[in-house]
């Protein structure tokens, strides 16, 4: 589909003209982003460095990121004021199943969307996107009376099980293997290749920066609920990491610093994952070198 | 399709039933029928808990009330300021992430860092900056020589501000009302970049250097070649960011610290929030949510309409 | 056929899941069968000493023990009760504010305490009773539900004035204003000597009821609305002057910015809860004791003063009566002069009993900073807000109006105006959505 243009000539004149020309746009390229990315990152330096702060220091209005003095135990603090190690098990142990179960159910179910044929295929698709549509707050009791009466009040299966699906990421997923030429899918077929087969062996390799990032996604939406882990639970022995967040606040002001303590620690895993699964992304990209 | 017998056909049927099963069922379960339940709710009156049948007597009150045709105007205010811009914004940075060379991972965190940033701690950091008396955009307009502004309190019009009184106080959104949006842009674009990034590194290399082989500038190439080959990911993020910003509820929540004082900064689905849980109006609360959802779905198909020209198939 | 199948399918486990779901309205099975759980809302500190009392509560008690839990701040434990009032699935007791609980009497999920509160065994004597401060049992009788009581205080607070004492020296000010019109006054030379703002302030609905009790006013006659009165005109008025002559700084809702003015000198006076001055002094630092003051707010008639009591309630819910004693038995336990002076040292609570004022705790408080004393003598004339079905929606009004006023885009007439109109008609939408058949009979339970 893309236009053939032999001519060599053309590539040398480019390389050329580009050696000095590419580096000013580099460097303007370069500003621009890292500067965005500053202003991005602020809020989260302004956390780090509030975070260390005296708590006289810390409710001082202003937007400076470097703290006037050092307050390390204010990390010792907030780690005694909440079971933050026990917080730690129960969310990972709920944000990795999430995020295993949604990715495993969006591909399936984009795969399914995309490559196969039988009838109702436009209904589900229609299903599957429409379920991102609705409003949490709008089906928030009645999830809550389903939940309590398939039991599963104040257990990590109220907070797990109910989010192994959603919309979002069957969509994303959808349109990931739309990018996939359905040519390679016709010629794995006539090859022999069973669907399955393909799809674990082609397409998923093909996809799978999408993957990691429907992934990705998955466990920082659940990582990150407050509310709904705080309505199903009914003790810390099955809360998660997000609550620990909720007891710096008094009737009569915040305590500042603490928060934004307890908000670096419970934010720094999601951080590192990020980094993480960054890497791999990349890597996978490296080694497979996508070609079109 | 020649190679297909019958036999193929019906198990490539049983197949896509397998494959789909987990996730429709799931969202049957925790999604669907939980909105059969609401919009069974809204058929009745009373507070907190089912009262009398009132049939669509809670939908003629939300359509003939001026305080929800005020949260539709201010949803699609919300609506409009968000996703063209954060849509603009993501691509042109995912785009600038993709050319560059080393350091695209460290910078690349830097953009996504709004995304999983606690709202909680986001939220302090821009009423900070908004505040009206100790916030750095007050400092910013003294310095330019224009009077303080109350920002996240103003609940009148940004072209009533910027006119000078020229145009109608209640005209377009309120300056509070921006303030919420760009809180919102900033959040949304991260998410947009790590999507749009994902799609670009899987485009094919050759598409993009043939063209660069052309002569295409930087510009051309993102807006004639780059954009409509990820086009289904454009599509994504639209129908996506839109559900998103329809259903945003803690940027506003925190960033007005819960208190639901003005309607200027109040989307439909603060306002069904705040009928449903503040007012306990659980029938009416929940009217307006299926209101919301089906302007959700009506706008979605629209987008669809619009940006799928996904392949054609069977 | 198969749409025909997949539709009866469809509606097949539609129905099932909905018989699931099903349950008698009225009953609630307990959140922890095996002990009496209660939803509060502390920090860090405070719930470091609410449990150690919890577990000396449970030492000595042979009822069920307490099991005290960490619900998040109250919107979040309202949205919890509300969820558990649908599911049928409670705690033994929940803190909670008036406008909170008549939400849950109106959903027959609240009990009335008037019957164990005359328990022979676990109740309380009409000695006792007379002991607490009439205020803070009054607010919890619900006069749209039979004039019960369906909520109970642990410990309350009452608005006051905190004042800078450096500012207003600079002023050459020497004592905090008594009336209205010497707080305008004193206001102006503030501003006039140091260029400040003169008082910060959120716009609260409470602090706005305590204007209009203490210029002599009421916000509710027990019928009707009374936004529109001379008292609540002029508390409105006020604050327009105060903004057209620069002397109200606004802080926006639900911040604690006006605290952080006061303590950084940007601000000579704020209104806020008397619980808010361990907060105020620990933020100050050292100098806090010599920089702050507290008086009574301003008064039109120094000699009959008034202001605003406010602060959370528990609520106990309709869960097997073991559960309910417990939850009882925890509460009067911990009203008792004993605990409630340990609980108002500690955290700037005031306790509701007088006979734990001259408890030895209490006195020392008193005695190592005289402010302290300040909010223990508003308690005598302090008058709760009323706890009308649709109050929460009036709160919501009344914010509103103030960051009007307070932002001068309406004028005080304007804004008074609206507020009555829109208030009435608040209060009966509530009303009429309350007013259906079969109320009474699950109130009753």
């Amino acid at each position: 589909m893309n236009r053939k243009i032999p001519v060599a000539l053309s590539r040398m004149a480019w390389l050329r003209r580009g050696r000095t020309r590419r580096g000013g746009r580099q460097f303007w390229l370069y500003l621009g982003l890292s500067s965005g990315a500053l202003l991005f990152c602020w809020p989260f330096l302004w956390m780090i460095s509030t975070s260390l702060e005296s708590f006289e220091d810390a409710v001082t209005p202003g937007l400076g990121v470097w703290p006037a003095s050092w307050h390390w135990e204010n990390y010792l603090e907030t780690w005694r004021s909440s079971p933050f190690p026990r917080y730690f098990l129960n969310t990972f142990i709920v944000a990795g199943t999430v995020s295993a179960a949604v990715a495993l159910s969006a591909t399936l179910a984009g795969y399914a969307l995309v490559f196969l044929h039988f009838p109702g295929k436009k209904l589900a698709f229609m299903l599957a996107v429409g379920a991102m549509m609705v409003p949490f707050e709008a089906i928030f009791i009645p999830n809550f009376v389903l939940v309590t009466r398939l039991g599963w009040y104040n257990s990590l299966a109220a907070l797990i099980i109910s989010w192994c699906a959603n919309g979002f990421s069957i969509f994303l997923m959808r349109q990931a293997f739309l990018a996939v030429p359905f040519e390679y899918y016709e010629a794995a077929r006539l090859d022999g290749c069973g669907s399955l087969r393909f799809l674990f062996r082609v397409a998923l390799p093909l996809v799978r920066p999408t993957l990691s990032v429907t992934a990705v996604f998955a466990f920082l939406g659940s990582y990150n609920a407050l509310l709904w882990p705080l309505i199903v639970t009914a003790d810390g022995s099955r809360r998660v990491v997000q609550v620990g967040l909720t007891v710096f606040t008094t009737e009569s002001g915040v305590q500042l610093h603490l928060l934004m303590c307890a908000a670096t620690i419970v934010m720094l895993p999601s951080v590192l994952l990020f980094l993480l699964a960054q890497r791999a992304v990349s890597d996978t990209m490296m080694a497979t070198g996508v070609k079109g | 399709m020649s190679f297909r017998t019958v036999s193929e056909k019906y198990r490539e049927r049983a197949l896509a039933g397998v494959l789909l099963s987990p996730a429709l069922l799931l969202l049957f379960i925790f999604t669907y029928f939980p909105m059969f339940i609401a919009f069974r709710m809204s058929l009745y009156g009373g507070r907190r808990g089912p009262g009398p049948w009132v049939g669509l007597d809670n939908y003629r009150e939300a359509l003939t009330s001026p305080d929800f045709w005020m949260a539709l105007r201010v949803t699609a205010y919300y609506v409009l300021g968000i996703v063209p811009a954060s849509l603009a914004l993501g691509f042109a940075i995912a785009y600038g992430l993709h050319r560059v060379g080393p350091g695209r991972a460290l910078l690349r965190t830097c953009f996504f860092i709004p995304y999983i940033t606690s709202t909680v701690a986001a939220a302090m950091v821009w009423r900070a900056l908004f505040n009206p008396r100790y916030g750095v955009a007050n400092q910013l307009l003294s310095w330019i020589g224009l009077p303080p502004q109350r920002w996240l309190l103003e609940s009148r019009g940004v072209l009533f501000l910027l006119t000078g009184g020229w145009i109608p106080a209640d005209w377009g959104p309120s300056l509070a009302l921006c303030c919420i949006i760009l809180f919102d842009i900033w959040h949304l674009s991260g998410f947009m970049v790590v999507v749009f990034l994902a799609a670009l590194q899987a485009m094919p290399r050759e598409l993009e250097e043939a063209a660069r082989l052309d002569g295409a500038g930087s510009v051309t190439l993102a807006i004639r070649i780059v954009l409509p080959a990820v086009r289904p990911t454009l599509l994504f993020l639209a129908v996506a960011g839109m559900c998103k910003t329809l259903q945003s509820f803690n940027s506003i929540y925190t960033l007005t610290q819960g208190s639901t004082v003005l309607p200027e900064t109040q989307t439909l689905i603060y306002y069904a929030y705040a009928q449903f849980y503040e007012f306990g109006y659980w029938g009416y609360g929940s009217a307006v949510a299926v209101i919301l959802t089906v302007l959700i779905i009506v706008l979605t198909a629209l987008q669809f309409r619009m940006l799928d020209r996904g392949r054609s198939m069977s | 056929m198969s749409i025909r199948l997949s539709v009866i399918l469809i509606a097949v486990s539609v129905l099932s899941l909905e018989t699931a779901c099903r349950r008698d309205r009225g009953s609630f099975l307990p959140v922890d069968p095996n002990a009496a759980v209660f939803w509060d809302r502390q920090d860090t500190q405070s719930a470091a000493l609410m449990r150690g009392m919890v577990e000396e509560f449970n030492a000595q008690s042979r009822l069920l023990p307490i099991r005290w839990e960490h619900g998040g701040g109250y919107a979040e434990i309202f949205r919890k009760v509300s969820a558990g009032i649908q599911a049928g699935l409670l705690p033994a007791m929940a803190v909670s504010y008036e406008s909170m609980t008549s939400e849950y009497i109106a959903a027959g999920a609240a009990v009335p305490l008037d019957r164990w509160i005359h328990d022979p065994q676990v109740g309380l004597t009409e000695k006792d009773l007379s002991d607490f401060f009439p205020a803070t049992l009054e607010c919890n009788r619900y006069a749209l539900h039979g004039n019960r009581m369906y909520s109970f205080p642990l410990a309350k607070s009452v608005l006051v004035m905190y004042c800078n004492r450096e500012v207003m020296r600079c002023a050459g000010i020497q004592k905090a204003p008594e009336t209205w019109t010497d707080f305008l006054e004193a206001c102006r030379t503030i501003h006039q000597a140091t260029g400040k703002a003169a008082l910060a302030a959120v716009p609260d609905c409470s602090t706005f009821s305590g204007m209009v009790f203490s210029m002599g006013g009421e916000v509710y006659d027990g019928s009707r609305l009374q936004y529109d009165g001379p008292e609540s005109l002029a508390s409105f008025s006020l604050l327009e002057e105060m903004v057209r002559e620069g002397l109200l700084s606004l802080a926006p809702p639900g911040t604690f910015d006006d605290n952080i003015a006061l303590v950084r000198g940007d601000a000579a006076f704020v209104m806020r809860s008397s619980s808010s001055r361990t907060y105020l002094l620990k933020m100050a630092g050292e100098k806090g004791a010599t920089l702050l003051d507290i008086v009574p707010i301003p008064q039109k008639n120094p000699r009959r003063p008034a202001t605003v009591l406010f602060g959370p309630n528990v609520t106990i819910f309709p869960v097997p009566e073991p559960q309910q004693k417990a939850a009882w038995g925890f509460v009067r336990w911990f009203t008792q002069p004993e605990q409630a002076a340990r609980w108002a040292v500690a955290t700037g609570y005031l306790p509701v009993r007088r006979s734990a004022l001259t408890h030895p705790l209490i006195r020392q408080n008193w005695d190592t900073w005289p402010p302290n004393r300040v909010p223990y003598d508003c308690l005598e004339f302090a008058r709760s807000e009323p706890n009308v079905d649709g109050w929460q929606q009036v709160r919501v009004l009344v914010e509103r109006a103030l960051t009007e006023v307070m932002s001068g885009t309406r004028t005080a007439r304007e804004v008074a105006e609206w507020l009555q109109r829109e208030g009435t008609r608040a209060l009966k939408r509530a009303t009429q959505a309350e007013g259906r058949p079969g109320r009474d009979d699950r109130n009753s339970t």
